[in-house]
């Protein structure tokens, strides 16, 4: 009954092409478990960002969330800076790590929601919107850091987060993955999910039907900005450091991550597992033009070519054209 | 079964454009020393890469190679130190974006066994040898030592700095102070004006200046566009010549402004130098020699280094590195 998604399968099938080329260059190196550790330890800061431009795309109306990585990098830098004033990183790294991880959320969560009442209570486009609150975030973190790193160390268990593993996985991984499960669910089983994605595709329609639109945008951004925070929780125990402009170049990283994934920039329709898989063949991607020595440009470049490809497949259907039994 | 077969044959497709330009390394059995700067493609950081080219023909026995991010951004640079610690190069030799993002990579590296050196970082915790070109308050002190002669040890003079934050500028304008005190006619005047290294920015700066303190006689900068920005200030108000300049600057760039003697003199290190440097301790350390305090790296500038202990365990290396060029001297060192 249920299609097969073609987007999904050749994502699939890239990463496994990536991972047997990796192997081939580097004499199996590529596949030794530090380096998939390695990996698997890069992805989830960039990866929960995508999820949020992907929520906020699947909101429709033009949605996008530029603000991601600024938030992420205020949320690191606030929560720390906040939380040095009461606690000590040293003596108590218990408490510490709690009241950090409680502070990036909660700001995560009510920068995203300030997103969310713009968009809905003031009808700014959210283009607009995030591109002005990206600035506002970044420039509060440069005030309240001085423009300097912020110290954050290594308290326990925080530092594990970043650093340690269970079954021989990355924790901030396993993190990633579980937090990507519960919100694929959430879109799926649930209803905000169904509200999400119908409003998504039809506002009009979804307005007419007596959807609660509003909310459910608003909740939208805040969930997205949340994500945000909890990617710099993990920027934090992976660096010890938290600094204003960690990362600039993940803005864009982050939208080609849902491009890529088949998330419909109109609205509407986005899979989870989809981005997850993006944005592993990113990294792996990455990591194989570092293994294979060539400059980063040509990873530009890669990228560049991949995203069109996969706007290509979408756009005339490549799968389909392969594979004509499936065209209905 | 067929489907799945063709599934990986359209993925092949998708795939191959990208996968064709990773092309395929070679594994390599010699020690392999990996150079990571700050970007790559720009001028200073190219004429590194010849430094680490120099240094690979001059020693067969390892393998140097340079790596750099394509944007200005310090989460890329860990990324690639992080990827090549995974894939076990034997060691690293960083100039980092951000010293304070590197230290927890840094860290896991030199744990798994990575040798690691740094380059402009006299505040990297995590690192074996911080490799340096020279002592900065003695360069601070040496350019303010050429202003003051030119200044003929009197008068109204001023300082650049990138920004306020930028630790090497504060410490080089800082010695600068600290060696005008010595000549008790050298009076400063609104020291310590932010750059942002904007040569535009600087130029409208330099132009106030001038306008508030017709008497200014003499400027000393640090951000390496200072130079430019504040020599066209002072040859546009016709004054090159009359009102002295030092500061940091490149050879190539300056050269209209020495020439009209807008700028009196340059200060700067050979980037090419330092990459050999980095290299050269890299590979000592990974001889598991000891560094020592008169040491000769082979390289020009760092034939007598000094020693000293870091800010972490590790050390510093600084090296006799300084180039102070002027109208006559600065064509021998065209880059």
């Amino acid at each position: 009954m249920r299609r097969v998604d073609g987007q999904f399968l050749v994502l699939a099938a890239i990463n496994v092409i990536l991972l047997a080329l990796g192997a081939a260059i580097s004499d199996g190196s590529f596949l030794s478990i530090f380096n998939l550790q390695s990996m698997a330890g890069q992805v989830p800061e960039i990866g929960l960002l995508a999820i949020g431009v992907m929520l906020a795309m699947c909101a429709g109306d033009g949605g996008i969330d530029l603000s991601g990585i600024a938030l992420a990098n205020l949320s690191g830098v606030l929560s720390a800076v906040i939380v040095a004033h009461f606690v000590s990183n040293v003596e108590q790294e218990g408490l510490y790590t709690a009241l950090f991880i409680f502070g990036a959320l909660a700001i995560g969560f009510l920068g995203g929601l300030i997103n969310g009442t713009l968009i809905t209570r003031f009808g700014i486009t959210p283009i607009l919107c995030t591109l002005g609150t990206q600035m506002a975030f970044t420039g509060l973190s440069v005030i309240v850091s001085g423009g300097k790193a912020v110290v954050v160390g290594s308290p326990e268990p925080l530092s594990s987060i970043g650093n340690e593993f269970w079954f021989g996985a990355p924790i901030s991984f396993i993190l990633f993955i579980v937090v990507a499960a519960l919100i694929g669910g959430a879109l799926k089983f649930s209803p905000f999910g169904r509200w999400l994605m119908l409003s998504g595709s039809n506002p009009k329609a979804a307005l007419y039907a007596g959807f609660p639109r509003s909310a459910v945008v608003t909740a939208t951004y805040a969930l997205s900005g949340t994500l945000s925070g909890l990617s710099g929780v993990i920027i934090a125990a992976r660096n010890v450091n938290v600094k204003w402009d960690y990362g600039a170049s993940y803005l864009l990283i982050a939208i080609l991550i849902a491009v890529m994934a088949g998330v419909r920039p109109e609205g509407g329709y986005g899979r989870i597992v989809c981005v997850v898989f993006s944005a592993v063949a990113l990294q792996l991607m990455s990591s194989l033009l570092n293994f294979g020595g060539l400059s980063n440009f040509v990873r530009d470049f890669a990228w560049g070519a991949l995203l069109l490809t996969f706007l290509a497949i979408a756009r005339y259907d490549l799968v389909g054209f392969v594979f004509p039994e499936r065209r209905r | 079964m067929k489907r799945s077969i063709r599934t990986v044959m359209t993925a092949l497709m998708a795939a191959t454009a990208i996968a064709a330009t990773a092309g395929f390394a070679t594994a390599e059995d010699k020690p392999v020393i990996a150079t990571v700067v700050k970007i790559a493609g720009i001028p200073w950081f190219d004429r590194l890469e010849t430094g680490v080219k120099a240094f690979q023909a001059a020693n067969p026995d390892v393998v140097a190679t340079q790596y750099g991010p394509a944007t200005s951004d310090s989460a890329q640079q860990l990324q690639i130190v992080q990827d090549l610690v995974a894939k076990g190069v034997n060691a690293l030799a960083v100039v980092p974006m951000d010293p304070a993002v590197l230290e927890g990579t840094l860290k896991r590296a030199m744990e798994r066994g990575t040798i690691v050196v740094t380059h402009e970082a006299d505040n990297q915790v995590n690192t074996m040898a911080d490799v340096e070109a020279f002592d900065n308050s003695f360069y601070g002190a040496a350019l303010n030592e050429r202003l003051a002669s030119c200044m003929g040890k009197k008068g109204k003079w001023t300082t650049f700095v990138g920004s306020l934050g930028s630790r090497t500028h504060m410490q080089w304008v800082g010695a600068g102070e600290e060696n005008a005190k010595k000549y008790p006619d050298m009076e400063l005047v609104d020291p310590n004006n932010e750059s942002f290294d904007d040569a535009n920015g600087t130029y409208d700066k330099a132009k106030e200046l001038l306008r508030k303190h017709p008497d200014l006689a003499g400027f000393q900068t640090s951000a390496g566009n200072d130079v430019l920005g504040v020599g066209r200030a002072i040859e546009e108000a016709g004054l090159a010549g009359k009102v002295c300049l030092v500061g940091t600057g490149l050879p190539n760039p300056s050269a209209p402004y020495l020439d009209s003697g807008a700028i009196t003199a340059i200060g700067y290190w050979d980037p090419q130098k330092a990459g050999m440097a980095m290299n050269a301790v890299a590979k000592l350390l990974l001889e598991k020699k000891e560094l020592k305090t008169g040491m000769d790296l082979g390289v020009e500038g760092y034939n007598s280094v000094t020693v000293t202990k870091g800010a972490g365990n590790g050390v510093l290396v600084i090296g006799n590195g300084m180039m102070l060029d002027d109208k006559e001297s600065y064509k021998a060192h065209l880059f």
